[in-house]
């Protein structure tokens, strides 16, 4: 991919802090309007490196390009917008007031950001015909209030790049639809999403690449699709139906079955959903034969990729984890 | 740069706009007007009472001696002479008779003074009054010393002016020493000559001192709440995001500044509208003497306040505040809560509070070796070269030294607030220790 055609290009980024190293020698390239996944456990090293994407903190070594061009150049920052983890506005401040201010630093006129300002509200319901919260105060809003202002506030400057760090965090399912629509329409548009989380159901529905982080550490990165292919396994998916019959099958045959070592290789349980990688050379129509030998009543049963959250468990392991936890984000 | 204004505007709309602003703004004024108008009223209510010229003059001299004591009671209580003109005051009021009359006279204005808002006394001048020297004074105010003092002094000035006359001095001049009035002026001589213009000069320096080291610890302090406010918020991630963090102190420093600013001009116009505006009328009702109203009637002079002077007071206010605010703004990065900030900001608050102890010293010796020091230190001379310029005259090239040290001071605390405030702005956790921060300046 040439550097035109990336909305992000970092080469060989590391951050040390005096204890650890937050990130170590990471390369990843983003390509324009993709909706790009940063996967990592907590304290894998994915606020610090989004950090340094927005030259918030300096990278020890290595170098980053947004649109092709370094990200220290001035300006260059206005075309990005940025939802933190940690979320807040000014309290004391009116919604329109906190909105007006943060689209002029992203060098918006105040006159433009103001007509925007009203369709963002209006569209995320925030002004009725009963009350128009935009001249309330923060505090006075609820928390899924404020978590649409801040949302309109990181998209106010109709920015080309948008880097979400843990969206989902702390939303309510109606929010987190909404932000999911948003992110959407924005890749609809041609625009650059990158958002980091740790669940990987999210980043599985929604991003068309991803790159795995551990330890401050690629693990691997590329298209979802990718990813989930050159693993070549055969993975199973399977759900069963509940009823009391079920639950004394599940007891005896069915977690028989599923230790046959000939037919299933390891089988990530969810109590309803198995998630099972068959074993080489096994063959998938004798598995489900068995099992309803064995009394399960099968709701879907289907040959399936491995999941991102089967691929980050196997990759990333449980030692990666607690060792990313110490450290800082 | 356009950033840096974006800042400033916020940081100077949302504070203007705020209760505690207006409240401030309004509050301060009437109690500097109150610091100077209660003690002057009950100065001038002991000095004149609206008693001791509305009394009868009871005259049996046949002399004209009373009216003469009139006359000078009312030059010395009346107040404007448009008030005279309209003789909303009628003075006092003079009733020539006889020996004889005087006994029934005095009967009846006894009961005239019994009645409540009418005259307060009479004052009995007879016969023998010329040759034995002897007055009688009767009437509501009788154990008023500063009443008494008056009548008494009025009548001793009429007998001078009667026996002149006596003794053949022309009208003219009788006129001219009776009317005699003086105007002193006050200056210190000390050790090292004449010290300035005395009293003004102490209130003027110390004045500006105190202006100053108020206004730098109050908004200094409101741009440390404002940093931590924007750190406990969280805010900040996603300012820092759109503005470089340096940019972001300055503005916030700049925007605190300006509010400090427009709420110094404000007080000084609103006081000095109050002053302007009610002296004259607090005071007369007080029934003081008032030629017309200036606050020279109360003993402030703003003779001291030269231009210069007034441009050297804003320049040392900007330079002391950018040098505190900056360093305020750094300690308020450093913490995430009001307590930890109080702690954080007590070095700091050290260098303003140490320059204030020596303020003393200042005053009685604005020329000496301590004086001179502290206004060449860019933490104490924003305090301390105002309040000497105040007190006696500075040389101009010792200012524009100052005020240059002041500069280069300013660009080295702003340097290192920016180091400090860029780490510190993200560090959430424990309050970090000196040796942390010092790494967070190399490092930054």
């Amino acid at each position: 991919m040439q550097g035109n055609d990336l909305a992000i290009d970092v080469r060989g980024i590391t951050k040390r802090y005096e204890e650890h190293v937050a990130v170590r020698d990471l390369s990843l390239q983003v390509p324009r309007g993709s909706v790009y996944g940063l996967l990592g456990p907590n304290g894998a090293g994915k606020t610090t490196t989004i950090r340094m994407l927005l030259d918030i903190i300096k990278p020890d070594a290595g170098s980053i390009a947004i649109f092709g061009r370094p990200s220290t150049e001035s300006g260059l920052l206005n075309r990005v917008g940025y939802l933190p983890e940690e979320r807040g506005l000014y309290r004391k401040m009116q919604v329109r007031r906190v909105l007006r201010f943060l689209a002029e630093l992203k060098g918006v006129k105040p006159a433009e950001a103001d007509k925007r300002i009203d369709e963002w509200l209006q569209r995320f319901g925030l002004t009725t015909k009963e009350k128009d919260w935009g001249n309330s105060k923060i505090d006075e809003l609820s928390r899924g209030m404020q978590q649409k202002v801040q949302f309109i506030a990181t998209l106010l400057h109709d920015p080309e790049l948008v880097i979400l760090d843990e969206p989902f965090s702390g939303l309510d399912p109606i929010n987190a639809q909404a932000l999911k629509d948003a992110v959407v329409e924005l890749k609809r548009r041609g625009h650059t999403v990158i958002f980091s989380t740790h669940v990987m159901e999210n980043a599985e529905r929604m991003c068309d690449a991803v790159c795995i982080i551990a330890r401050g550490e690629k693990v691997l990165d590329g298209l979802v699709t990718e990813v989930r292919t050159s693993s070549g396994r055969r993975n199973v998916a399977l759900a069963l139906a509940v009823d009391s019959g079920t639950l004394a099958a599940r007891e005896n045959g069915v977690g028989h079955v599923l230790s046959d070592p000939r037919l299933v290789k390891r089988f990530d349980d969810n109590n309803r959903y198995f998630e099972i990688e068959l074993a080489p050379g096994a063959d998938a129509q004798e598995l489900l034969h068995k099992l309803i030998e064995a009394g399960a009543r099968i709701e879907r049963f289907e040959l399936v990729l491995p999941s991102l959250h089967q691929i980050f468990i196997e990759r990333v392991g449980a030692t990666g984890v607690e060792t990313g936890m110490s450290g800082h984000g | 740069m356009d950033k840096f204004w974006v800042v400033a505007k916020r940081e100077y709309l949302e504070r203007v706009r705020s209760r505690w602003f207006v409240v401030m703004t309004l509050f301060v004024p009437v109690l500097i007007t109150a610091t100077f108008l209660v003690p002057a009223w009950v100065a001038a209510k002991a000095a004149s009472g609206t008693a001791a010229h509305n009394i009868v003059i009871l005259d049996a001299t046949g002399t004209g001696l009373g009216q003469r004591v009139a006359d000078i009671l009312m030059r010395d209580t009346a107040a404007a002479p448009a008030r005279r003109a309209a003789a909303a005051e009628p003075g006092p009021q003079v009733r020539e008779m006889t020996q004889a009359q005087l006994a029934a006279a005095e009967d009846s204005t006894t009961r005239e003074v019994m009645k409540p808002n009418s005259v307060v006394g009479y004052l009995v001048l007879d016969d023998s009054t010329l040759s034995t020297r002897r007055i009688r004074y009767a009437g509501r105010n009788a154990s008023s010393i500063v009443d008494m003092d008056k009548v008494r002094s009025a009548v001793r000035q009429a007998f001078t002016g009667v026996m002149l006359q006596r003794e053949g001095v022309k009208p003219e001049t009788i006129s001219l020493i009776s009317n005699l009035s003086l105007n002193m002026s006050q200056t210190r001589i000390d050790e090292r000559g004449k010290g300035g213009s005395g009293q003004a000069a102490i209130f003027l320096g110390v004045g500006i001192g105190v202006l100053l080291l108020m206004s730098i610890v109050f908004h200094g302090q409101n741009v440390l709440r404002g940093v931590l406010e924007e750190k406990s918020t969280r805010v900040a991630e996603v300012v820092i995001s759109s503005v470089k963090p340096e940019i972001l102190l300055a503005g916030k420093v700049a925007g605190a500044g300006a509010v400090g600013l427009t709420q110094q001009v404000l007080w000084i116009a609103i006081s000095a509208y109050l002053l302007t505006n009610f002296a004259p009328i607090v005071l007369r009702s007080a029934g003081a003497p008032i030629a017309n109203g200036s606050s020279a009637a109360i003993g402030i002079s703003f003779g001291g306040l030269t231009i210069g002077l007034f441009i050297a007071v804003i320049l040392y206010f900007l330079f002391g505040f950018v040098f505190y605010a900056s360093l305020l703004a750094a300690a308020g990065s450093m913490v995430n809560s009001e307590q930890d900030a109080q702690q954080a900001a007590m070095p700091v608050m050290y260098l303003l509070i140490g320059s204030w102890l020596f303020v003393n010293s200042v005053i009685v010796n604005p020329t000496g070796t301590t004086a001179k020091v502290l206004s060449w230190l860019p933490f104490s001379s924003p305090i301390i070269m105002p309040m000497r310029m105040g007190l006696s005259p500075v040389p101009w090239l010792s200012v524009a030294g100052s005020l240059a040290v002041c500069a280069l001071g300013c660009v080295l605390a702003v340097w290192l607030a920016a180091r400090i405030y860029r780490v510190g702005m993200l560090m959430y956790g424990k309050k970090p220790s000196l040796a942390e921060v010092a790494k967070w300046v190399r490092y930054a």
